[in-house]
């Protein structure tokens, strides 16, 4: 049904426009609507979603434009053999300055992006090979045996099945293995990190994944064109890529094209209605249009089709038959020093403030050890040394017998911990249950190529049973189909549980889990920890509240200025002087 | 190349440099007030300049009519937002009007280099403020993505505005007066050390407003901790404001200073704009000092560029920004994108 | 053959009977470049266009004037507007040459007649089945390198350095007088660029003059052009100086002030128009233009980009009456047939020169179409 669908669309797209009625300048700019939001498309995966602020889309279009505009005319190859190269010249090009570009974090990466896009424009209009100023013209237009697409209506047809062809490989790209990797950036990089997403890898595959698309657009831009030049691909032309993609709704596939729609559409139409009101004397088209633009993001601040479409949520079919992921084997719980995790003199200086110095504990499988200490005594600076995310100053970290030292936070976490995290770091916008599936990120292996060819639904299947099992076993199933942001607090905090389960943990890090939770909710987290507990993992647990975390864990750590105060049984803990001290005040 | 080319082109480097350390510097205050990259930076240093030769050429410039234009919208936007005060309405509409009648009265009667510039200032600077009550402030908790399209929607409406101002060709005034100066060999015009003097005396009352004055502190106040700023009552609206008058007359002045050295267009300021907010960057958005020696940076290379490759003037510069870019977010590491 | 000679006869007659009838508008699409880097020579341009016939031989033409800024995608989508939405027997655009060489596909493809307000002879030549359809008024930037490097050689200029726009104005220039340097053995010892809006080029006035030229070119078009000459100035440069028609309006003699004194450069012949002979026939019509255009736009306002308007609005008006003979308006055949006329015209005078087109030529001016002139006393002084 869902296939016919795609089939439908595309053979509207080859007959809408024949329909006597249509004028034929709507087909033409429904052409120029079609390739604006190809590239508009590439900038939800970048920017909406990815959260990379991009302003070179424009010349990655130029990178597609000018190959198949080279190839054709000086070598005379076929259009349709051109699109491979144009495809893959825009790649291999965001590749490669991805390298470089995508390393620098926020506003570096947009500056970045400016940089190139400039350098680029210079390039193409200085260099013989690209033509110069003038550009390349007579490029030839596409032909199937002797029709030739040069008749707009004839256009359309390829335009719109391409404009088809990059929302259904975007769509499939997003809801994968490779696609929740990029969706996890915005939920911050530390938290992607923490379950094995290489985040670089993940920024790169939406680097490229959009630079792709655009040189797709601008392999079409060139045939319906039929001659390229720089202006299309400067500075100018990205900002205008990037700002429908923003009115139209960054984070959503059918904003882009709404955008580039509405810009193109409300361009045009100034144009005519401007002198009929205002005369010839002037061009007040991008006055008018800078008013319409601001006065549309103050109506619309998240673009214009999260007005339009009312966030339902969808439903996602679990097959809970899907055959289970393999499932690691935990050492076997025992209690006479089954250490997983031996910690020996960590330390950690921030430019010669000491958060954490000397500090040496162990944790055995099945066993709970809480973390505890007043505020800033160094616990989350513990965690992030104990899962990668800062290194030590100094000091030993071993787990399951061989050290952690240099291993950044995805391997660590491949090693077997996991983590939940004070600040919730959940990807607000994603559901729930697609939350948790990050957690099983390391247990599925599909790229984005099976990714984009569907070849991925078998494990997908699978990855989605366990994260509803994980789900279900935290108490939250019929939370699944919501946003994440939409949950409590303490519900939120829950979900980072069933994440950290889903990764199919041997130590699990807890920061706080308690924080935010009611009475029952929290007994309730109580038991899943004592059956963790049972089960063989090992858990490190921060919290506030003593009572949970006295009656629960089996040792205390008791940490003070970076340093250990005291370890033992809880009775004992709450009975050393020192850490009364530390809690209370000095006597008196 | 000998030393007295050398010379030169250390010389013309760093006067561009000035102008886009003292964008780069407006850029920062704005940013970290506001989170708006402000874009329309640029269009007030074009602004500036041409109101400025406008005036010089004894004409009536016709940005006077959108300071009134956008002082009215201001004060329907207070008016719509129910926050109409006396202080508002003397700001938004007196303002404007006083300002251009005295630019009408004056405008014919050519009184000299200074008082164009005063009236440049007065006509140009409190566009900003205006700007940010009709555009941004109801944008305040928009992410840093939206309010950089907003951004982009203000620039082209002024560029737009400004080729129907100013025409399509470009425009020069009178020197400020000043005596020429030799170092050496080097000839060193006067209007070079009014852009270098001024620059430096800028960026110094600026360290001024922000370490000693109470609203300086505020400001940074702001910056550092909106929500804490504002529980101690200091409001983000208005110190947007602040951020935004600053920044107008800063650009305003950039355009007085370099409207005598150079030919300024209706569209020039883009690409001033452009590498002051490069040196912004690379300064790290946050920090002063930094920003004025990528610009400083930025001049120079821009200066040597032209002499070796000026065709490809441009893609020195910016090539050459991205290793210091990459060096950067290097140092700093990933930083978590807050948004 | 003869059928469709036929055919030909019978539609004209039956356009004539339907002209007198109603007498169908002719419609004129135009797309020029009033935003945008070259929004100096597109307004000028529209305003021009305003000052066309609005009726010819009994038809009313309505002219249809888009912007686009200079964008070649813009231009092209403009040209399919006019022409699907307006209907437009002829185009008249766009102001610069990237954005007619893009037009030129649509409008052959179309089949309806564009005249070019841009400077390339790339436009017209070599020509072709898709060329057939363009005509270009402006002087080919060939015709205007020839008379700089004959002046120069005159003068005893052995060695040039050249400055362009970093544009297509720039490459034309780089290219065509590179090539009529070359003809009169005058050495090009550097080339350099700038940008419209650079703050400054004192980088390459100082490379110019360390190469020891005896004369500098400047191209670039509109008040833009002055700055490299003023910076030579400051930096001590005292050797000649030479400028392209794209300088003539006196925005440029406004910025350049008395730094730009004793410049030469080609220009058409309108720019001196009072200053020709009464016996150039150019004269009477360039001053019929000049006293139209600033009627309209205040004294001293004309400027050389937007009597290129006007010429094209010359020549479309010559092509009209024989073209009304064999079509009516709005039809495919007006537009062939129009074509045919354009092509046809012989020693049409227009502001800029005198036009003989031909079927291989379709910008037909000679030499007549170029005077040189010095700039002298803030003013342009046609030279003998």
């Amino acid at each position: 049904m869902r296939r016919f669908g795609w089939v439908g669309a595309a053979a509207l797209a080859v007959a809408l426009p024949w329909l006597p009625f249509l004028p034929p300048f709507w087909i033409t700019l429904a052409n120029y609507i079609g390739i604006a939001s190809v590239v508009a498309i590439g900038l939800v995966v970048l920017t909406g979603v990815g959260g990379m602020t991009s302003f070179g889309q424009a010349s990655f279009m130029g990178f597609g434009a000018y190959t198949t505009a080279i190839l054709s005319t000086q070598w005379g190859i076929s259009p349709w053999l051109t699109l491979p190269a144009s495809l893959a010249v825009a790649g291999i090009a965001a590749w490669l300055i991805g390298q470089v570009t995508l390393r620098l974090s926020g506003h570096y990466l947009a500056v970045g992006t400016i940089a190139w896009s400039v350098a680029l424009y210079y390039t193409f209009a200085n260099l013989d090979f690209f033509g110069r100023n003038d550009g390349i013209s007579g490029i030839p237009p596409l032909a199937i045996g002797g029709f030739r697409f040069i008749d707009p209506r004839a256009t359309f047809a390829v335009v719109w099945i391409g404009v088809l062809a990059s929302v259904l490989a975007t769509r499939n790209l997003l809801d994968s293995r490779a696609g929740r990797a990029i969706r996890a950036l915005s939920g911050g990089s530390v938290a992607a990190a923490s379950f094995g997403v290489n985040t670089a890898r993940a920024r790169s595959l939406a680097f490229v994944h959009a630079a792709v698309l655009a040189g797709f657009a601008g392999w079409l831009y060139a045939h319906m064109q039929r001659s390229v030049n720089p202006t299309p691909f400067g500075l100018n032309a990205s900002i205008e890529y990037l700002l429908m993609a923003v009115v139209g709704g960054a984070a959503h596939i059918p904003g882009a094209i709404i955008g580039a729609a509405l810009v193109t559409v409300v361009n045009d139409q100034l144009q005519d209605l401007l002198p009929r009101l205002l005369g010839q004397s002037g061009n007040f088209e991008t006055i008018v249009f800078g008013i319409v633009l601001v006065a549309t993001l103050q109506a619309a601040p998240r673009g214009i089709w999260p007005l339009l479409a009312r966030a339902r949520p969808r439903h996602r079919d679990i097959q809970p038959d899907a055959p289970p992921l393999p499932h690691r084997a935990l050492p076997t719980p025992n209690l006479t020093g089954g250490e997983v995790l031996d910690v020996r003199g960590l330390s950690k200086n921030f430019g010669g403030l000491a958060a954490v110095s000397d500090l040496g504990f162990t944790l055995a499988s099945g066993e709970i050890v809480g973390l505890i200490g007043p505020n800033g005594a160094g616990k989350s600076t513990t965690f992030n040394l104990l899962t990668g995310v800062a290194e030590p100053s100094g000091g030993e970290i071993r787990f399951l017998g061989r050290s952690l030292a240099g291993l950044p936070a995805r391997a660590i976490a491949r090693l077997g911990i996991a983590r939940s995290f004070q600040h919730v770091k959940l990807v607000p916008a994603m559901p729930v249950i697609e939350n948790v599936a990050i957690g099983a990120h390391l247990r599925g292996h599909a790229g984005a190529i099976a990714a984009l060819l569907r070849l991925d639904r078998a494990e997908e299947a699978r990855l989605f049973a366990e994260s509803a099992r994980q789900l279900a076993r935290v108490g939250l199933a019929e939370h699944a189909d919501r946003p994440a942001t939409e949950l409590a607090l303490g519900q939120q905090r829950i979900v980072e549980i069933a994440r950290a389960l889903a990764l199919d943990p041997v130590a699990l890090l807890l920061d706080e889990p308690a924080a935010g939770l009611r009475h029952a909710e929290k007994q309730a987290l109580a038991t899943l920890l004592r059956q963790l507990r049972a089960d063989g993992v090992a858990v490190l647990l921060v919290e506030h509240d003593m009572d949970f975390v006295m009656t629960l864990a089996d040792r205390l750590v008791v940490m003070d200025f970076g340093t250990r105060l005291a370890e033992g049984r809880p009775h004992d803990v709450r009975e050393n002087p020192a850490v009364i001290e530390a809690y209370l005040g000095a006597p008196g | 190349m000998d030393s007295t080319i050398g010379l030169i082109l250390v010389q013309d480097g760093v006067i561009n440099g000035a102008i886009y350390a003292l964008l780069a510097l407006s850029l920062v205050l704005v940013f970290t007030v506001t989170r708006v990259i402000f874009i329309p930076q640029g269009e007030f240093v074009a602004y500036g300049a041409l109101t400025y030769a406008a005036l010089d050429n004894g004409q009536l410039p016709g940005s006077v009519w959108l300071l009134c234009g956008l002082g009215v919208a201001a004060a329907l936007a207070g008016l719509w937002r129910r926050q109409v005060s006396a202080r508002l309405l003397a700001l938004t509409l007196a303002l404007p009007a006083l300002v251009l009648a005295v630019a009408i009265w004056a405008a014919p009667r050519r009184l000299g280099v200074a008082f164009d510039a005063a009236l440049t200032l007065a006509i140009v600077a409190p566009m900003a403020p205006y700007l940010y009550r009709i555009g941004f402030q109801p944008l305040a908790e928009a992410s840093v993505l939206v309010l950089l399209i907003a951004a982009v929607g203000v620039h082209l409406a002024m560029v737009g505005l400004g080729l129907v101002f100013f025409g399509p060709e470009g425009w020069r005034a009178t020197a400020l007066p000043a005596p020429s100066l030799a170092l050496g060999d080097l000839p060193v015009p006067g209007q070079a050390l009014w852009i270098v003097g001024l620059a430096i005396a800028l960026m110094l009352a600026l360290f001024a407003f922000f370490e000693l004055t109470l609203f300086g502190r505020a400001l940074r106040a702001t910056a550092v901790n909106r929500l804490g700023a504002r529980l101690v009552g200091i409001g983000t609206a208005q110190s947007g404001l602040i951020a935004f008058a600053i920044a107008g007359a800063i650009g305003a002045l950039s355009g007085i200073l370099i409207a005598p050295l150079t030919t300024v267009y209706y569209d020039s300021g883009f690409l001033v704009g452009l590498k002051g907010f490069t040196a912004a960057i690379i300064g790290g958005m946050a920090a002063y000092p930094p920003a004025v020696l990528a610009a400083l940076a930025v001049g120079l290379l821009e200066s040597f560029a032209s002499f070796w490759a000026s065709a490809f003037k441009e893609v020195i510069v910016f090539t050459a920004i991205i290793p210091v870019l990459l060096w950067r977010s290097l140092r700093h590491g990933p930083a978590e994108e807050e948004e | 053959m003869s059928r469709l000679l036929h055919a030909a006869l019978l539609s004209a007659g039956i356009a004539l009977a339907a002209g007198g009838a109603v007498a169908q508008p002719i419609q004129v699409g135009v797309t020029i470049s009033t935003t945008g880097p070259a929004a100096s020579l597109g307004i000028p341009q529209r305003n021009s266009i305003a000052l066309l016939p609005t009726e010819i031989d009994g038809h009313k033409i309505e002219y249809t004037v888009l912007d686009d800024g200079a964008d070649t995608t813009k231009a092209v989508a403009n040209i399919r507007k006019l022409i699907d939405e307006t209907h437009a027997d002829v185009i008249i655009g766009s102001s610069t040459t990237p954005a007619s060489m893009a037009m030129i596909d649509v409008a052959a493809e179309k089949k309806v007649p564009m005249i070019s307000l841009a400077a390339s002879a790339r436009l017209v030549s070599p020509m072709d089945d898709q060329r057939r359809w363009v005509f270009k008024v402006p002087q080919n930037d060939s015709l205007m390198a020839d008379a700089i490097a004959e002046h120069m050689a005159k003068a005893g200029v052995k060695s040039v350095a050249f400055i362009g726009f970093n544009d297509a104005y720039g490459d034309g220039w780089a290219a065509e007088f590179g090539r009529a340097a070359k003809a009169k053995g005058i050495e090009i010892v550097a080339t350099e660029k700038f940008a419209r809006t650079d703050q400054s080029v004192t980088g390459q006035a100082l490379k110019m003059m360390a190469a020891k030229p005896d004369a500098v070119l400047v191209a670039g078009s509109g008040t833009p052009a002055a700055l490299p000459q003023k910076t030579l100035k400051e930096r001590g440069y005292t050797g000649k100086m030479y400028q392209t028609h794209g300088i003539a309006n006196n925005d440029f003699l406004r910025v350049g002030g008395k730094d730009v004194e004793g410049t030469v450069l080609p220009v058409g012949p309108i720019v001196v128009a009072a200053q020709l002979p009464d016996s150039n026939p150019i004269k009477a019509q360039a001053l019929k233009y000049v006293n139209a255009y600033e009627a309209a736009n205040g004294p001293g306002s004309v400027a050389a980009f937007g009597a290129h308007a006007y010429d094209a609005g010359t020549l479309m008006a010559a092509a009209i009456p024989a073209a009304l003979k064999k079509a009516k308006p709005g039809t495919p055949e007006f537009r062939a047939a129009l074509r045919d006329a354009m092509e046809a015209q012989k020693d049409l005078v227009m502001t800029h020169g005198i036009a003989t087109m031909s079927p291989t030529e379709h910008n037909g001016f000679d030499t007549r179409a170029r005077v040189m002139v010095v700039i002298d006393n803030g003013k342009w002084k046609l030279l003998p």
